[in-house]
C-alpha cells in the first residue's frame, strides 16, 4: 500500500514538474519576442499577453492530472 | 449599454466670417470628433489657421523662454487663475518678465561664464606649484628652449645619456616635468621626452610663486560665488511670484494656438468652410440648438448619415474603421474600459465587452483568492486607488482590487468561510480554525427562519474534486456569453445566416461537449457503467456532429484544427480552483509553522510566531494580487475575448480643452 501511495506521488509530481518545464520550454521565447515587439509598439501589451499565457494552459493540465492523481492517494 | 454609442455624420457649413466662433462653440460642446478634411477634394483647399495663431505663438516662444530662464517646474498644488485676468494682463506681463527677468538672467550667465574661466585657471596652475620656480622663470630666453608638460615615466637617466647640458625640474611623483635646454639641444631633448609620453602643458600668464596667483584666484572665486547666490536667490522670489502666471499663460495660448489651428482640418472655399465631423446622434440637438441660436442663419448643419452597424460591402471594411468608438458603459463599468483599450478599441459595430468583464472578472478574482483576511485589504486599497489615483494604469488595478476585493469578501464569508487561510467554523480534519484558536465555536451557518445563510461551503483544500466541477462549469457559461456575444455581433453585422454558420455551430458543439464532460465524469471519475444508449451520450454526439457539420460548411476544415483548442479553453478555467488551492496550501503552512510549532515556546517565541505569520501572509497576499488578478484577466482576453472581439476600432476623440493652470468662468 505505502509502496502505491508513494508511486501515485512521483506520478503526480511528474505530471505538474514536467508540465511546468513544458510551459516554460514553449513560453520562454514568446515572452522574448513579446517584450521586443512592445518595446517598438507600446500598443501590443495586449497581443504580446495574449500571445505569451497561451502555452501556459499545458502547465494547467499538468496541475488537474496531480491533482486527479493526488484524489487517489488521500 | 453593450454597443458604443450611436454616431452620426455632419457636415458643418458657414461664412469664413462665421469660422472663429463656431470652432469655439465645438470646443465647448466636447461632443464633436473632428474628421480631417481630405486634402484632394475638387474645388476645395485645406483652410488656413485664424489671424491669433502667429501672434499667440510668438508670445509663446517667449513665455517659454521665461520658464526655462526660471527653471520652473510643475508646482505642487497649481492654484488655478481665471482665464480673463491672464488675458487681460498677458501683454503686459511679458513685457514685464523682459525687462525684469532678462537683467537678472544676464547677469547669472556672465557669473558662470567667469566662474568656468576661473575653474579652467585653477586647473593650470595646479601643477606648477609643485615646481620650485616662479611663473617668470618659464619663459623669456634668447638661448634656452622650455618644455613644460606631463610624462609617463622620468626622462632624466636618457638626458643624461644624450645631452651635456640640462636643467630638468620635477614634482614628486616624476609625473610634471619643466626641462630647460640649449636652444641647439632642443629637437634632440623633445624627441627624448615625446618617446617619455610627454605632453605639453601651456604656461599660464603672471608673476611670482603660482601659490600667490592661485590665492588671487580664490579670492575672485569667492567673491563671485556670492555674487551668483544672490543671483539664483533674486531668480528663486521671481519663479515663486510668477510661476503660476506663466504656467497659466502658457495653458492659455496654447489653447488659442490649439483652436486657432483647427482650420487645418477643415476644408474652404474662397469664402466659406465645411466641417466634417461625426456627432454621438444624442448629442446632435444640442450642437444643432447651440450652433442655431448662436450664429443663426450664417452656419447651416448638414446630416449626412445615422450610421447603422452593419458592414455595407465585405469590400468597405476600411469605411467602418473610421467611424469613432465613443464607449457607452454605465458607472462602475466604464472603469472596466481601459482592460479593453489594453488589447484594442472596440470596432463601432462590435459589442464592448468592458460591462461583461466587469462581472466576469470580479467574480473570478473573488473565486481565486476567497477568503476576508485579503478580501477586505483589496477593498480599502482599492478605494484608496480610485480616489487618489489619476493615471489609467493604477486606476485599473485600483479598480481591479476594489470589485475583485468585494467578490473576494462574499466568497470568502459565504463560499468559503474563512479568513487568513483558517476557516471560521470548527474543521473536521483537525487543522487550525478560527474557532480553535480563540477557543470559542463558531457556527456552519446562520439560520434565519426557513433560510439557512451557510458561512464557508467548501474548503479549498479538502473539496477540491467538486471545486474543479464548479470551475469547469462557470468556464462553460463564460464560453457561451462568449459565443452568443459573438453570434450577435455577426448577426448585427452581415446577418443571421453569417451568425448560424459562423458562431451557431460552435454553440452546438460546445452544448454537445458539456453532455459528454457529465458523461464521462460518470464513466472515468465516478466509475459509473456506461451504456451506449444513455441519453447524454446520444444528445452529446448529436450536438457535437450538427454543430461540426455547419462549422465545416461555414469555415472549412479549420474547425477540426480549432476543436482541441475549445476544450483546453474548458479545462483551462480549473485555474480558478488551482490558484485558490495554491494560496490556501501556502496559508495552511504559515500558520501552522507560527501558530502550531513557534508560538507554543512561549515567551519571545510568540513574538517570532507573529512575526512569521505576517510575513508569510503579506507575501501571499502580494502573490495573490499578481496571480489572480492576472489569471483573471487572461481568461477574458484569451478564452473570452477570442470567441467575439475583433477590435482595431478608432477611439473617440472629441474637441475640447482641458485646463489645469487656468479656469473658465
Amino acid at each position: 500500500m505505502a509502496l502505491e501511495v508513494g508511486l501515485i506521488a512521483v506520478g503526480a509530481g511528474i505530471a505538474v514538474g514536467l508540465a511546468g518545464l513544458g510551459a516554460g520550454i514553449a513560453e520562454g521565447p514568446v515572452g522574448a519576442a513579446a517584450v521586443g515587439a512592445m518595446a517598438e509598439n507600446q500598443k501590443l501589451f495586449g497581443k504580446g499577453l495574449m500571445l505569451m499565457v497561451i502555452p501556459e494552459t499545458i502547465v494547467i493540465f499538468g496541475l488537474v492530472m496531480a491533482i486527479l492523481l493526488w484524489l487517489k492517494m488521500v | 449599454m453593450l454597443l458604443p454609442e450611436q454616431m452620426t455624420k455632419v457636415l458643418i457649413i458657414g461664412s469664413k466670417d462665421h469660422l472663429e466662433e463656431t470652432v469655439n462653440i465645438l470646443y465647448g460642446l466636447h461632443t464633436v470628433h473632428l474628421v480631417d478634411f481630405p486634402p484632394d477634394v475638387e474645388g476645395f483647399t485645406l483652410g488656413s489657421p485664424l489671424s491669433a495663431a502667429s501672434e499667440a505663438s510668438g508670445k509663446l516662444l517667449k513665455l517659454r523662454a521665461v520658464e526655462k530662464d526660471l527653471e520652473i517646474k510643475e508646482p505642487k498644488t497649481p492654484e488655478p487663475i481665471p482665464a480673463e485676468r491672464v488675458k487681460n494682463e498677458i501683454d503686459r506681463a511679458i513685457a514685464s518678465f523682459e525687462t525684469e527677468i532678462s537683467d537678472v538672467v544676464g547677469s547669472k550667465t556672465k557669473i558662470q561664464q567667469r566662474l568656468g574661466e576661473l575653474e579652467q585657471k585653477k586647473r593650470d596652475l595646479q601643477p606648477f606649484t609643485a615646481l620650485p620656480l616662479d611663473l617668470e622663470m618659464y619663459r623669456d630666453y634668447k638661448s634656452i628652449t622650455v618644455f613644460v608638460g606631463s610624462v609617463r615615466s622620468s626622462p632624466e637617466g636618457v638626458l643624461r645619456e644624450s645631452l651635456d647640458q640640462f636643467e630638468l625640474f620635477a614634482d614628486d611623483e616624476e609625473r610634471f616635468v619643466a626641462l630647460f635646454v640649449p636652444r641647439a639641444d632642443a629637437e634632440e631633448a623633445q624627441r627624448i621626452l615625446v618617446q617619455h609620453g610627454f605632453s605639453e602643458i601651456n604656461l599660464p600668464p603672471g608673476v611670482g610663486r603660482p601659490e600667490k596667483t592661485l590665492e588671487e584666484v580664490d579670492g575672485e572665486e569667492a567673491i563671485l560665488r556670492k555674487g551668483f547666490e544672490e543671483v539664483q536667490g533674486k531668480l528663486e522670489k521671481l519663479r515663486d511670484r510668477h510661476s503660476a502666471f506663466v504656467l497659466a499663460s502658457e495653458e492659455e495660448l496654447s489653447i488659442t494656438v490649439e483652436k486657432a489651428e483647427t482650420p487645418l482640418r477643415t476644408g474652404a472655399t474662397t469664402h466659406s468652410f465645411v466641417i466634417d465631423a461625426w456627432v454621438p446622434s444624442k448629442g446632435l440637438e444640442v450642437l444643432k440648438n447651440e450652433i442655431s441660436t448662436k450664429m443663426g442663419e450664417g452656419v447651416y448643419i448638414e446630416l449626412l448619415e445615422v450610421k447603422d452597424r452593419k458592414d455595407t460591402d465585405e469590400g468597405e471594411e476600411a469605411n467602418v474603421e473610421e467611424i469613432p468608438t465613443k464607449a457607452s458603459n454605465p458607472r462602475p463599468s466604464n472603469l472596466f474600459e481601459y482592460l479593453v483599450e489594453l488589447i484594442s478599441t472596440p470596432r463601432y459595430n462590435e459589442i464592448d465587452p468592458a460591462s461583461v468583464i466587469s462581472i466576469f472578472f470580479p467574480i473570478f478574482f473573488g473565486l481565486m483568492v476567497g477568503d476576508v483576511g485579503y478580501g477586505i485589504p483589496f477593498i480599502i486599497l482599492g478605494y484608496l486607488g480610485l480616489k487618489k489615483c489619476t493615471s489609467n494604469e493604477w486606476r485599473t488595478i485600483a479598480t481591479a482590487l476594489f470589485f475583485g476585493g468585494i467578490f473576494t469578501v462574499i466568497f470568502g464569508v459565504f463560499l468559503f468561510g474563512e479568513a487568513l487561510g483558517m476557516h471560521f467554523a470548527p474543521s473536521a480534519y483537525g487543522e487550525i480554525t478560527w474557532s480553535s484558536l480563540l477557543g470559542i465555536e463558531l457556527p456552519h451557518s446562520i439560520d434565519l427562519g426557513v433560510f439557512s445563510i451557510p458561512i464557508g461551503v467548501f474548503s479549498k483544500l479538502h473539496d477540491v474534486k467538486i471545486l474543479l466541477y464548479i470551475s469547469i462549469w462557470i468556464g462553460i457559461v463564460h464560453l457561451f456569453v462568449g459565443f452568443a456575444l459573438g453570434f450577435a455581433n455577426v448577426a448585427m453585422r452581415r446577418g443571421l445566416k453569417h451568425a448560424l454558420f459562423e458562431k451557431f455551430g460552435w454553440i452546438l458543439i460546445l452544448a454537445g461537449g458539456v453532455f459528454l464532460l457529465v458523461l464521462m465524469i460518470d464513466v472515468l471519475i465516478l466509475l459509473k457503467p456506461m451504456a451506449m444508449t444513455d441519453l447524454r451520450l446520444l444528445a452529446g454526439t448529436g450536438l457535437l456532429v450538427a454543430g461540426m457539420a455547419i462549422c465545416l460548411k461555414g469555415e472549412g476544415a479549420r474547425v477540426m484544427l480549432e476543436l482541441p483548442g475549445l476544450m483546453s479553453n474548458v479545462i483551462s478555467y480549473t485555474r480558478l480552483t488551482a490558484i485558490g488551492m495554491s494560496k490556501a496550501g501556502l496559508a495552511l503552512a504559515f500558520n501552522s509553522i507560527s501558530i502550531e510549532m513557534i508560538a507554543p515556546g512561549g515567551g519571545i517565541m510568540i513574538a517570532l510566531a507573529i512575526l512569521v505569520f505576517i510575513v508569510g501572509h503579506l507575501m501571499i497576499f502580494i502573490l495573490a494580487i499578481i496571480s489572480a488578478g492576472l489569471h483573471g484577466i487572461r481568461l477574458q482576453y484569451v478564452e473570452f475575448f477570442m470567441k467575439f472581439f475583433e477590435g482595431g476600432g478608432l477611439k473617440f476623440n472629441p474637441l475640447k480643452i482641458s485646463r489645469k493652470y487656468t479656469t473658465e468662468v
